[in-house]
């Protein structure tokens, strides 16, 4: 593809640098790659409340991204939910193209989720991964304390913890990559603090073929 | 006083708010004066961590509002110390009373503006009306179209802010997001290369007790007309300043950027888009784009707004046939009944013997971006007033006319 669209739906606050370690460590990968990229928050969605929904975006381009000052991924290619209840009333399927991915964070099948997926004739796939378990991730609400002082990050201006996909992060670029190849699994590789969660998702991810583009 | 970390010249990806931040380390500021408002939260944010971690070695001031943001910020400069500090939209309103007293004392205070649209309604989205309208108040004014101008621009500012031909407070401004939250490559340089260029900064006559001086006094009538008139020519000499600063500039980090007037394909352009700041980065591909359908089409960016370029925006914008202002800023009832900038623009070009068509496009407002068929329109707009030899009308409103 010349020119790919990543939009990433997470929980403010709890979730933020998870959501932003996706798109950063991906845009660096293509960027390694002699490519064009972007990731960005979604400035109106900012600065985040604890749990409420915001977006981040990556943007992926054989040459110049001309859009770089539109504020928000119009046509993504791709979809992250980190958190698996956002699958449910959010217009996240919005413009996107077909034969495209979802990847969610969850314990769930695919041929559970895909029942609350709106417009999912779009997709070529439906992948589930269960990124907290993989992780192993603390429930979330047990650090929300910590995280909820982080709010450093909200902005975008600082990171508290420079380590990139230290939690559930890791095991959801693994789906994103292993199953878009956005960018090449050795380019990213070297990036991700949680090395376990990430290889152990290459094996467990559970993926859905659905409705492929022909050329 | 304070010492920023040494550190050899690296490139990062970082975004205009971080950049700002950074010029502030590398510049070695001694105060801040900080209160939060997006989008240049992001800057105090950065600027609290790097006093945190012990890499900036600042005061750092957190006040209660933006007017007492600015009221710190003159007292600490009346002392001789270089201070930083910055704000947003309306916050930029709230200091307003400030302005005039900062420049009147010739404190070379700098204030980053991320620009904001006013209220109302709440909106975080850029126009530059809310520095605009700070515009006759003394201070160096300029926009920055990415994270690399922004820092250059940062450093630029004290430089030429605190020379002693100079002594004036600087507002080195950025589009609130496209600029403030959008990652670019930005390098920072070798801070011997900043030593060299901007040495510690020292005030003439700082308020110091051993030896006292009167700053702000209240004076008499008559003795308001000579420091009027040494005020406004501390803005006129400012001008051979800036460019002997933008000169040793390129010397030192080898990047070069005309002090006041980016010109883009202009060299055969017939009609030309005269703006300031980030549109200027899609303008560039809309550009590229008609040209290639065959549109002589340009840019003119304005990188220094005050002093105002008088006589070169008239040597540039004379060139051609039709000038396109695109203002992202609200001059209601102005004499164009759309933005300022096309009022002096305008004026700049009214002694020039053959002068170009001049109206302003409304595009932008709220900070919306300007997306690339918008500029086609515009484009074409200009193209029409070309073919017709006269304008249609002073202020269009992109986005709201066939």
């Amino acid at each position: 593809m010349a020119y790919t669209e990543l939009t990433v739906w997470t929980r403010g606050i709890i979730m933020d640098k998870e959501g932003r370690d996706i798109v950063n460590s991906i845009a660096a990968s293509a960027r390694n790659e002699g490519k064009f990229a972007q990731a960005m928050e979604n400035y109106v969605d900012n600065p985040d409340r604890t749990n409420a929904p915001t977006r981040k975006y990556c943007r992926i381009s054989d040459s110049e991204i001309e859009n770089a000052l539109t504020y928000e991924n119009e046509n993504p290619n791709i979809v992250v939910l980190v958190e698996q209840t956002m699958v449910k009333g959010w217009d996240y399927m919005r413009g996107m193209p077909p034969g495209g991915t979802l990847v969610i964070n969850t314990q769930y099948t695919p041929d559970y989720m895909l029942r609350f997926v709106p417009k999912p004739e779009r997709l070529a796939q439906l992948v589930c991964v269960d990124a907290a378990k993989l992780a192993d991730h603390k429930w979330l609400y047990y650090r929300l304390g910590e995280l909820g002082l982080d709010r450093l990050s909200t902005e975008g201006a600082a990171e508290r913890s420079k380590a990139i996909a230290p939690d559930i992060a890791a095991p959801l670029i693994a789906a994103v990559v292993k199953t878009t190849g956005i960018v090449k699994m050795e380019t990213i590789e070297p990036m991700i603090a949680n090395k376990a969660a990430f290889k152990a998702a290459l094996k467990e991810l559970h993926i859905m073929p659905l409705n492929p583009v022909t050329a | 006083m304070a010492t920023a970390t040494a550190g050899k010249k690296k490139t990062v990806r970082i975004n205009g708010c971080v950049a700002s931040a950074q010029a502030a380390k590398y510049a070695d500021v001694d105060v801040i004066a900080a209160y939060p408002i997006r989008p240049y939260t992001a800057t105090m944010m950065a600027l609290a961590q790097m006093v945190a971690n012990g890499e900036l070695d600042a005061e750092y001031i957190v006040a209660d509002s933006e007017h007492s943001q600015l009221s710190i910020a003159h007292g600490a400069a009346s002392c001789g110390a270089r201070v930083f500090t910055g704000s947003s939209g309306v916050g930029v309103q709230f200091a307003f009373e400030l302005y005039s007293p900062i420049s009147g004392a010739r404190m070379p205070v700098q204030m980053m503006i991320a620009d904001r649209t006013l209220d109302p309604p709440g909106d975080f989205g850029s126009e530059h009306t809310e520095a605009l309208s700070t515009r006759d108040m003394g201070w160096l004014m300029g926009w920055s179209c990415d994270a690399q101008e922004a820092f250059d621009n940062h450093l630029m500012a004290y430089r030429i802010g605190e020379d002693p031909r100079v002594l004036l407070p600087q507002m080195v401004c950025q589009d609130g997001f496209f600029v403030s939250h959008i990652t670019t490559d930005c390098e920072l340089p070798d801070p011997g290369q900043v030593k060299e260029f901007l040495p510690p900064y020292k005030h003439p006559y700082p308020l110091d007790p051993r030896h006292p001086v009167s700053h702000g006094p209240q004076i008499m009538p008559e003795q308001g007309p000579p420091l009027q008139l040494e005020r406004a020519r501390a803005m006129e000499g400012a001008m051979p300043v800036i460019e002997e600063i933008h000169d040793q500039f390129a010397r030192i980090f080898g990047r070069r950027y005309d002090p006041w007037l980016e010109e883009y394909m202009t060299d055969d352009a017939e009609v030309v888009f005269f703006l300031q700041g980030a549109h200027g980065v899609t303008a560039r591909h809309a550009i590229r784009h008609m040209r290639a359908r065959g549109a002589k089409v340009g840019m003119v960016r304005l990188r220094t707004y005050r002093p105002y370029p008088t006589e070169q925006v008239a040597a540039s914008l004379s060139k051609f046939k039709v000038v396109g202002v695109i203002e992202t800023n609200m001059g209601l009832g102005s004499v164009s009944s759309g933005g300022s900038l096309y009022a002096e623009a305008v004026a700049a070009l009214y002694e020039v013997p053959k002068r170009p068509l001049v109206f302003s496009f409304m595009a932008g407002m709220g900070g919306e971006a300007i997306v690339m068929k918008e500029f086609y329109w515009m484009t074409n707009k200009m193209i029409e007033a070309q073919k017709r030899g006269k304008i249609e009308k002073r202020a269009h409103w992109v986005g709201f006319e066939e």
